[in-house]
C-alpha cells in the first residue's frame, strides 16, 4: 500500500449548470482554485458536493475528470459510498485504476444495518483495492449510521489497507478512544477531521483536515492548519472562532448556503441540484451581505 | 435562513469570588451495606479529594447517585459536604431533579448551607425546550444570589437538555449571577459555539467538562473538568491539568489516554464499577442502590487487575 499523508484537504463542490448537469468547465476552474489556494489534497465528491444527488456514472465521470485535471499535483481522494456493497466496491476499484490516492467510505447509506454488517460493508469496499482507506464518520445529525469507536476498531483489525478515519462526527470521546486504542492497533493511524473543526482534532491527537469551508475561506483554512501542525492550539483558538462563526453561517442554508456563500466570494458555482433548493432571494442576499461584511474574509481571495 | 449568532457585548456581572480552573472532584456518593447514606465516609471521601489536590468539590452529580437520594438525604449530604471541606476550596451542590420544586427547594437549602455556587439544570425526563429551559433556569437564577452553573446534557436525536448558544446568550443577559456550565455535549462544533459566544460576552465564564473529557476543549476555553476517576487515580488527574496549563500536549495526550482508558472501565453501568474499582484502592464506599448493580466480586477483580496494567497501584495514594 502507498503511504498517503494527506495534509490540508480541500472538498470542492460540484458545480450544475440550469439544466442540472454538472458544469465541467466551471468544474475545472473549482479544481484549479483550490490547488492555487493552498490544497495538499482534494477529497471528491464528498457530501457538501452532493455526492448523493449524483448518478453511479456521473460520479465515475467526475472522478475521471478530476484527476485528468489535477494531473497528479496534488492526491486525489475518491469518495465512495453507496448504499449496496457491491456497488461501492465496483466504484472503489474504478477509482483506483483512474489513479486515485486513496478511497474514502462512509457506512452505508439509507439502510440502518447492524454494527457487524456496518464493518463488513466497509472491509469490503477497503479489501477491492490496494489504496489506503479512509473510513469517514457522519455528522451525528446525518441520517445513518452511527459509528461506535469498537466499530472503528474492528475495521482497523481486518483491513491492511487501512490509513485512518476521517472524522466528521466530531465527538471527544470517540476521537480520543479511536485514536490511543487504534493506534495500538495500528501505530499510524491517521485521524483527520472531517470538518473544519480541526483544532479538538489536531490536539488530542490527529493529523489533516478536511476543510469544506476552503471553497469560501481557504487563507484562514490554511493558517488554522499550519497553527494546528505547530501545535500552537491555543493560538488557533480566534481562528478556529472564527471558522465556526463562517460554518453557522452557512450551515442553515446547507448545500445552497454553501454555494450562496461562494457566489459572494465571486465564484459562483451554480445551484444545488434538485431536490435540494436554491435559498431564496431574501435569504441569499442576507447571507452574501454577512459574507461580505465579515471583517476575516476581507483577505480571502475573490473570484477564481 | 437564521441569521448568525454574534456575540453582543457583555452585560456587566459580579466577579465570582473564586476561580473555577483544573480537574475538580465529584465525589461519589458511600453507602452502607443496607443502602443507608455513609456519611462518615462521605467526609472521608471529601477531605481525601481536597488533600489529594482537587480545586473544587462538587456533589452530588449522576455519579454520587443523585436521583437515586431523597431531598433530605440530599440535604444532609450538602451539609457534611460543606463543613468537611470547610472552605479549603469552594463547593459546588447540583439541585438538578426531577420537579422544578425540589430545585428550588435544594437550592434554598444549599444557600443557607454555606454552598459557594450550585450546579442546576432543568428538570430532565421531558425534552425541555430552549424556553421551557431560559424559564427554569431563570427561576432558580433569581431565588438566589449565589452564582450558578448549568449542565449541558445533550443526547442524540433531540434528547435531553441541551443548552445551545442562543440559550447561553439569555441567561447570561438575563442573570448577572451566570458564571458557567458544565459541558457534556463533547463535541467540537457544539462547545465551540458555546465558547464563542459565552467566552466573549462574559470572559469569566467558566465552561467544565463533564467527566474528564477535557483535552479537545482546552485550547477553546475549558476552565477544566469535574472528574471520573479522581477517586481512583487524583495524581494523574493533577499532571494532566498541569500539563494543559504548561501546553505540554505529548504528556497531556499521555494523560488524557489514560484516564480515557480509566473511563471506559468505569462507563458500564456508571458508577457502579467506578466503586468496584474504588475497593482495589483501599477506599471502599459501599454498594449502589437499585436498579443500578453493585459490582460482583468478580468484576472487582477484573478491576483490580485492569488498574494493575494501567500501572495505578505504583502512581496512586491507596486508602483514605
Amino acid at each position: 500500500m502507498k503511504h498517503l499523508k494527506p495534509g490540508l484537504v480541500h472538498v470542492p463542490v460540484t458545480p450544475f449548470k440550469a439544466d442540472q448537469s454538472i458544469d465541467y468547465d466551471l468544474y475545472a476552474k473549482v479544481l484549479e482554485f483550490h490547488i492555487a489556494n493552498g490544497a495538499d489534497a482534494l477529497a471528491l465528491p464528498m457530501q457538501q458536493a452532493e455526492d448523493v444527488s449524483l448518478t453511479d456514472i456521473e460520479v465515475r465521470e467526475l472522478l475521471a475528470f478530476a484527476i485528468k485535471q489535477v494531473k497528479g499535483r496534488v492526491p486525489v481522494i475518491a469518495h465512495i459510498s453507496d448504499p449496496g456493497t457491491g456497488i461501492a466496491v465496483e466504484r472503489a476499484k474504478y477509482a483506483e485504476q483512474l489513479g486515485a490516492a486513496a478511497i474514502a467510505s462512509h457506512p452505508p447509506y439509507f439502510w440502518h444495518p447492524k454494527p457487524s454488517m456496518v464493518v463488513e460493508h466497509l472491509v469490503q469496499i477497503g479489501k477491492g483495492v490496494k489504496l489506503p482507506f479512509y473510513v469517514c464518520t457522519p455528522v451525528v445529525e446525518d441520517a445513518g449510521t452511527h459509528m461506535t469507536a469498537e466499530m472503528v476498531l474492528d475495521v482497523v483489525k481486518q483491513l491492511d489497507n487501512i490509513a485512518g478515519v476521517i472524522d466528521a462526527s466530531m465527538r471527544f470521546v470517540f476521537m480520543v478512544e479511536v485514536i490511543s486504542l487504534g493506534r495500538e492497533i495500528k501505530p499510524d493511524l491517521q485521524f483527520i477531521a472531517g470538518t473544519d473543526f480541526m483544532v479538538p482534532n489536531a490536539t488530542v491527537g490527529g493529523m489533516g483536515a478536511l476543510s469544506p469551508l476552503s471553497s469560501v475561506a481557504p487563507k484562514l483554512a490554511r493558517q488554522m492548519f499550519e497553527l494546528c501542525e505547530k501545535q500552537k492550539f491555543v493560538e488557533a483558538r480566534k481562528l478556529q472562532e472564527q471558522m465556526a462563526e463562517l460554518h453557522h453561517l452557512i450551515k442553515k442554508g446547507g448545500r445552497a448556503g454553501l454555494k450562496t456563500a461562494m457566489r459572494a466570494m465571486n465564484r459562483p458555482c451554480g445551484d444545488p441540484r434538485l431536490p435540494a433548493l436554491s435559498l431564496g432571494e431574501p435569504e441569499m442576499s442576507l447571507l452574501a451581505q454577512r459574507v461580505a461584511a465579515t471583517a476575516y474574509l476581507s483577505a480571502e481571495p475573490r473570484g477564481w | 435562513m437564521s441569521t448568525v449568532l454574534e456575540a453582543p457585548a457583555a452585560k456587566p456581572a459580579a466577579k465570582p469570588p473564586f476561580v473555577l480552573k483544573g480537574v475538580m472532584q465529584a465525589p461519589v456518593t458511600p453507602l452502607h451495606a443496607d443502602f443507608s447514606v455513609d456519611y462518615d465516609n462521605l467526609a472521608k471521601m471529601v477531605d481525601f479529594h481536597v488533600r489529594n489536590g482537587a480545586p473544587a468539590i462538587a456533589w452530588p452529580h449522576h455519579k454520587a447517585e443523585s436521583p437515586n437520594l431523597t431531598m433530605a438525604e440530599r440535604k444532609q449530604g450538602a451539609e457534611v459536604l460543606i463543613k468537611t471541606v470547610a472552605r479549603r476550596v469552594p463547593v459546588s451542590i447540583f439541585v438538578g431533579s426531577l420537579s422544578e420544586e425540589d430545585s428550588l427547594d435544594l437550592t434554598r437549602h444549599a444557600e443557607k448551607a454555606g454552598a459557594d455556587m450550585l450546579l442546576t439544570i432543568s428538570p430532565y425526563c421531558r425534552r425541555p425546550t430552549q424556553e421551557e429551559i431560559f424559564r427554569s433556569i431563570t427561576r432558580i437564577g433569581t431565588h438566589t444570589e449565589l452564582p450558578i452553573l448549568t449542565y449541558n446534557s445533550p443526547w442524540r436525536n433531540g434528547e435531553g437538555v441541551e443548552f445551545t448558544s442562543e440559550l447561553v446568550q439569555r441567561l447570561i443577559e438575563r442573570l448577572p449571577n451566570y458564571i458557567g456550565m458544565k459541558d457534556a455535549s463533547f463535541h467540537s462544533e457544539k462547545f465551540t459555539e458555546i465558547s464563542r459566544v459565552a467566552l466573549n460576552m462574559r470572559p469569566h465564564f467558566s465552561i467544565i467538562m463533564g467527566l474528564e473529557h477535557l483535552l479537545a476543549s482546552y485550547p477553546l476555553g475549558a476552565c477544566g473538568s469535574f472528574s471520573s476517576c479522581g477517586a481512583i487515580a487524583p495524581n494523574l488527574c493533577n499532571r494532566f491539568f498541569a500539563a494543559l496549563e504548561a501546553h505540554d500536549w505529548p504528556t497531556a495526550r499521555t494523560c488524557q489516554y489514560k484516564i480515557t482508558k480509566l473511563y471506559r472501565l468505569f462507563k458500564d453501568q456508571y458508577p457502579s464499577s467506578l466503586k468496584g474499582a474504588m475497593i482495589s484502592m483501599g477506599r471502599d464506599a459501599g454498594p449502589i442502590r437499585p436498579p443500578l448493580p453493585t459490582a460482583s466480586k468478580e468484576r472487582v477483580d477484573f478491576l483490580c487487575k485492569q488498574l494493575e496494567i494501567l500501572d495505578v497501584f505504583n502512581t496512586e495514594p491507596h486508602g483514605w
